[in-house]
């Protein structure tokens, strides 16, 4: 009996976002409070649950879908369930002016519960159709605001969708073809027997593919930056705190099960990590928006996350420092996400830009505020004490770790140092563009003296605060908070765990941090004050050097996508499809010519389309011709019969 | 003249046709209606009775041994006739709204029911013959659908129907002078009728006719290289009619390279040769040659006709892969398809005939004016696309798996890959519509009035977009009377 909650906790928002909808066509106050109850419900349950549960439909899409309760899967379930409701309370002032208010909550919800499907997944099928239904469902929410620039966003993020679910679902077909099964306790010893390697890994990079689009990795990443500054804030919130961690369950069923402890698949995943913090960082610090900067910072701790993964893999057996680094800072990345998006939210609510030049100095004198965001920020910059820190700390200690062996196995160490350096730097960018914000929004001063009003209400407030307290509580009590997560969850993945604990205030694991914050802040006086400011009559201005002319979407994708294959394709199509037309043709001038002198019948004139136009061909006899026929054929079988 | 077996076997192919001819002395229209509704009802009733008894099959005409009509039901005859009954009266039910808008219907609803009977009877024809005679009527009666409109175009494109499909049976029937010396009987019987001494030393003779049959029924498929009417020919004729052409005459083209190639010459005898690898090719060219003009084309009928030509070719493609599991894939594919491209089409019947809009730049808001419709539209959309948990994604699954454990790496490595590109061009020719149907920018459109249709058109759309997604979740029922097909045809290899 008590397995049925877990699809319990798929179907219940999805059906509850109907039944929103139809309240909210009458009554949009009483629509909002459901909704709040609802969510609210799940979150209570997710939180209530306990032990380990298993939900198998067997025969459902001529698969079955199976879900699991216990572990990996009830903290992602919790930590969705806590954004949501947040989320959900958020809405109601955000969304005011907003209008499709009825749509955007039923989707909202329908999300949720494609999110829970997702997250409580046992076997690939049952991620891939909630992945799908998920990807569609957001797309709507992504859609929300009709402007010109929104709708390229939404298709853009439509098109990765689409093209990422199919080729990862053509990597499910090989996997199934290869092993016979998608379920995850089955996985882990199902390539193992593979002789031929190079097919298992082509398989991997097909399912990759679409996860790695969802979770924003490098070279599939371009979708991001639009789709996060243009959506609502609300969604924006949801697609870096939530969805992108979708992409990442799926990153991780790979490099934890699939190619459980493979090094060829951690290495390069750990590349493909590298690359995506680092242009995320240098996107971020180049940005002078600041949603887009947040939404190119979620791309780069992506990154640190995508590093986590593939350091599992290249460590081996004793990996269990990248599995907790990794899993623990997908957890925070959402709780700092979570809170820098909603205070970019009051900032846009109340001066209708996130362009820094306009809202410069907007925080001062707002002391609530200023410290919200603070936390997020030194949360997010890995600062001892906060929570980034120990999961940033752990997935470093993972690559020095490496060093290590490979030292003590008298290899060269060059590539795994350079991945150290790379990674520290990662960590200076972040703390560079957070202080970017941060000095611009809460330091420097305005431009014009504002009128001081509310600019925030209680509900907010409460809501902000708490998740405000959040970053540090985690952070001051390591041990107590995120050592019990990983504990849970890293069986997901097959962490052993480690035979002594980790001393997170130990000078040895603060150096990490402190070479980050001391890089950080020479890239910010020297980079970020000194070239990419300018000071006018009015005070310093952020100058806008985004790199147009590196965008590789607009100057790639598009015109391969849009215009180059379909021309391809087109052009050959249209070659295979007038394959026999043309032979009519040829037929009709060397055969049928009519100025040889040979008489053919009238009617052969109309075998082909090719026109010959002002004629009036329209006989009425034929259709009484088939009918008299019809007419004939049933008279001979009653004849026949009789 | 003796007739041999249930008589109850005329029945449901019989009466469409007599009630036809009643049909023309009813003079009112609401008569008519009623009429065509209450026929179509029993019709449907009778199919799916008889489909649920044993029956042992009905001979009669027998001009020589070989040479007679035969009705016969079996597994495949139930599946076939069941679908077509059941869309067809749901293709009825729309075509009482929508043929409002049009003139001539009388000739139209005549045509209509006669149809269904011929089809009914080539669904439960036991031998090549009945087949044959069954499958030209078909092409005859169809006829009047395609040149309804009168117009020059519409004249044009029934032309080449008839050209193509006439063509196209009379290469099969040419087959099946040389086949039918090498036979046992016509008489289709699972796992093939090949007398295999006389056949030794003759085989590419046979794989040549073998060839030259499929290229034949595979014209009404729409398969590459005859594939050049169906998208001349759907789009001129009204929106029912060709909601049945694209979703159910095309099937009747599969279900004949069904009887021959597994009920006459055999899977033994194909499998692994050069004339099935052929056929898959020209198969895959198909897949990816409509896929990639749908997504070319602008004129929104013509693009779900050049869809089926791609669609269809999913089907032949599961069926000449000659193993069970893409089989199954190919047959649940018949109804799925015939589901969804139903959908398809009704809708773009239903938006002529409340907005007269056919170009697909102008669906600009389309779904805040018909709600209903496009919601039914989304669905088909997502299904022919091939998005889980519509029925789509149970079809292609059970292709592509198929494909790639079939003994053919690399055929059935470029099938699944055309599949996802084929799959990929359906979303690209299909999502833009939707999205620019639902989401409009700011001073694109303005909602003046709500244009949905009556229940006589979103009913069957309903019905349908319900089957598409309950039959994808849910498709065990359905599968397992495809799997007894199967196992009577796969028992001898």
């Amino acid at each position: 009996m008590q397995t049925l909650i877990l699809p319990f906790l798929i179907l219940f928002p999805m059906a509850c976002g109907g039944i929103g909808y139809i309240i909210g066509n009458k009554k949009e106050e009483i629509r909002d409070y459901f909704l709040w109850i609802v969510t609210a419900m799940v979150l209570a349950s997710t939180l209530l649950l306990r032990g380990e549960y298993k939900f198998l439909a067997e025969g459902f899409s001529a698969l079955s879908i199976s879900l699991q309760w216990g572990g990996l899967h009830s903290v992602l379930a919790v930590m969705t369930a806590f954004v949501w409701l947040v989320i959900m309370v958020v809405s109601k002032t955000y969304l005011k002016e907003h209008q499709n208010k009825n749509r955007y909550y039923f989707f909202i919800m329908m999300t949720l519960g494609a999110v829970m499907g997702v997250f409580l997944s046992a076997d690939l099928y049952t991620t891939f159709l909630f992945f799908e239904i998920m990807s569609f469902t957001s797309y709507i929410l992504i859609i929300h605001t009709n402007t010109k620039e929104n709708f390229y966003a939404a298709y853009t993020y439509l098109a990765f969708a689409v093209i990422g679910g199919l080729v990862t679902l053509t990597g499910i077909f090989l996997l199934y073809d290869i092993t016979g099964t998608l379920v995850f306790s089955e996985l882990k010893e199902a390539l193992v027997t593979l002789e031929n390697k190079n097919m298992a890994y082509a398989t991997g990079i097909l399912i990759l593919f679409g996860f790695a689009a969802k979770a924003g990795m490098f070279l599939v990443h371009t979708w991001l930056i639009e789709a996060y500054t243009q959506a609502p804030t609300t969604v924006t919130a949801i697609l870096s705190c939530i969805l992108s961690k979708t992409g990442i369950y799926g990153i991780l069923i790979l490099g934890g099960i699939l190619f459980l402890h493979d090094e060829t698949w951690g290495m390069t995943l750990v590349y493909f990590g590298i690359f995506t913090l680092l242009c995320g960082g240098i996107l971020a610090i180049y940005s002078i928006d600041l949603k887009k900067i947040l939404a190119c910072s979620s791309m780069s701790q992506i990154g640190f996350i995508l590093v986590g993964i593939g350091m599992q893999g290249v460590l081996g057996e004793h990996n269990v420092l990248a599995v907790e680094g990794s899993i623990l800072h997908m957890v925070n990345h959402t709780i700092v996400k979570l809170i820098l998006f909603l205070t970019a939210g009051i900032l846009f609510l109340n001066t209708k830009s996130l362009n820094l030049n306009d809202i410069k100095g907007y925080g001062r004198g707002k002391p609530f505020l200023m410290s919200v965001f603070l936390m997020g920020a030194l949360g997010v910059m890995g600062i001892p004490l906060w929570n980034g820190y120990i999961s940033k700390t752990l997935i470093h200690e993972s690559i020095v770790e490496k060093i290590l062996l490979l030292e003590q196995a008298g290899k060269s160490t060059v590539e795994m140092q350079t991945i150290e350096y790379l990674f520290l730097i990662g960590g200076g960018f972040t703390v560079a563009y957070m202080t970017k914000i941060f000095v611009a929004v809460f330091v420097e001063k305005p431009k014009q003296k504002q009128y001081c009003k509310k600019y925030i209400n209680g509900i907010l407030k409460a809501v902000l605060g708490f998740c405000a307290i959040l970053p540090s509580l985690f952070g001051i009590f390591p041990h107590l908070i995120q050592d019990n997560i990983a504990k849970l969850s890293r069986g997901f993945v097959y962490g052993q765990p480690s035979e002594h604990t980790i001393e997170y205030f130990s000078w040895i694991n603060l150096k990490g941090a402190v070479i980050s914050l001391a890089i950080g802040s020479i890239i910010y006086i020297v980079w970020i004050r000194m070239i990419l400011m300018k000071k006018t009559k009015e005070g310093s201005v952020y100058i806008d050097k985004w790199p147009n002319q590196w965008n590789i979407q607009k100057q790639i994708y598009e015109p391969i996508v849009l215009q180059l294959l379909p021309f391809l394709g087109a052009l050959t199509a249209r070659v295979i499809g007038s394959v026999t037309e043309g032979f009519i043709v040829f037929c009709q001038i060397t055969i049928f010519n009519n100025k040889t002198g040979k008489v053919i019948p009238k009617e052969d004139a109309y075998f082909s389309v090719y026109t010959q136009a002002g004629k009036r061909i329209f006989k009425d006899n034929l259709s009484k011709s088939l009918a008299f026929f019809g007419a004939g054929f049933a008279f001979a079988m009653l004849y026949i019969l009789g | 003249m003796c007739v041999i077996g249930n008589k109850m076997l005329l029945f449901p192919v019989m009466f469409p046709i007599i009630a036809a001819m009643f049909f023309l002395f009813l003079k009112k229209e609401k008569q008519q209606r009623i009429y065509i509704f209450f026929s179509m009802i029993l019709e449907t009733i009778s199919v799916i009775f008889l489909c649920m008894t044993d029956t042992e099959p009905l001979q009669f005409w027998q001009i020589d041994k070989n040479i007679n009509i035969m009705f016969q039901i079996d597994g495949l005859s139930c599946f076939f006739a069941g679908l077509i009954s059941v869309i067809w009266l749901l293709a009825t039910v729309f075509s009482l709204e929508y043929m409002k808008h049009e003139e001539n219907t009388k000739r139209f609803f005549f045509f209509f029911i006669m149809t269904l009977g011929v089809l009914i009877g080539l669904s439960f024809s036991g031998n090549f013959m009945t087949l044959y005679l069954f499958y030209e009527m078909m092409t005859l009666l169809t006829l009047p659908f395609v040149i309804h409109g009168g117009t020059t175009q519409a004249m044009q494109a029934g032309y080449k129907y008839l050209g193509y499909s006439i063509f196209g049976a009379g290469l099969s029937l040419a087959g099946f002078f040389f086949l039918s010396q090498y036979c046992q009987g016509t008489a289709f019987t699972a796992g093939g009728t090949l007398h295999m001494q006389s056949v030794t030393g003759k085989e590419t003779l046979l794989l040549i006719v073998f060839l030259l049959m499929m290229i034949g029924f595979g014209c009404k498929a729409g398969m590459w290289p005859l594939h050049g009417w169906l998208a001349t020919a759907h789009p001129v004729a009204p929106s029912p009619a060709s909601a049945v052409l694209s979703g159910i005459i095309t099937k009747c083209g599969v279900l004949a390279i069904i009887r021959v190639c597994y009920y006459l010459f055999g899977v033994e005898f194909v499998k692994g040769t050069w004339a099935q690898q052929m056929i898959l090719c020209f198969c895959i060219f198909t897949i990816f040659m409509g896929s990639m003009l749908a997504y070319k084309e602008k004129l929104l009928k013509k693009r779900f006709a050049y869809s089926t030509i791609s669609q269809v070719s999913y089907i032949l493609f599961g069926l000449m892969l000659f193993s069970p599991i893409s089989f199954c894939g190919a047959l649940l594919q018949i109804v799925f398809h015939a589901v969804t491209k139903n959908i398809l089409f009704f809708t773009a019947g239903a938006i002529i005939y409340k907005t007269g809009k056919e170009y697909v730049s102008q669906l600009k808001g389309i779904g805040k004016q018909m709600p209903v419709v496009m919601i039914c539209f989304t669905i088909a959309s997502l299904s022919l696309i091939g998005i889980p948990p519509t029925s789509g994604f149970v079809s292609k699954w059970f292709l592509a798996e198929g494909a790639l454990s079939s003994e053919y790496e690399i055929l059935g490595m470029a099938g699944v890959v055309i599949l996802m590109i084929s799959a990929l061009l359906t979303a690209g020719y299909l999502l833009p519509i939707i999205s620019d149907g639902f989401f409009t920018k700011k001073g694109e459109f303005v909602l003046k009035e709500k244009k949905e249709p009556c229940f006589l058109m979103t009913v069957p759309l309903c019905i349908l977009s319900a089957v598409a997604v309950i039959l994808g979740m849910f498709p065990n029922g359905l599968l397992s009377s495809i799997t007894k097909i199967s196992n009577t045809l796969f028992a001898f290899v």
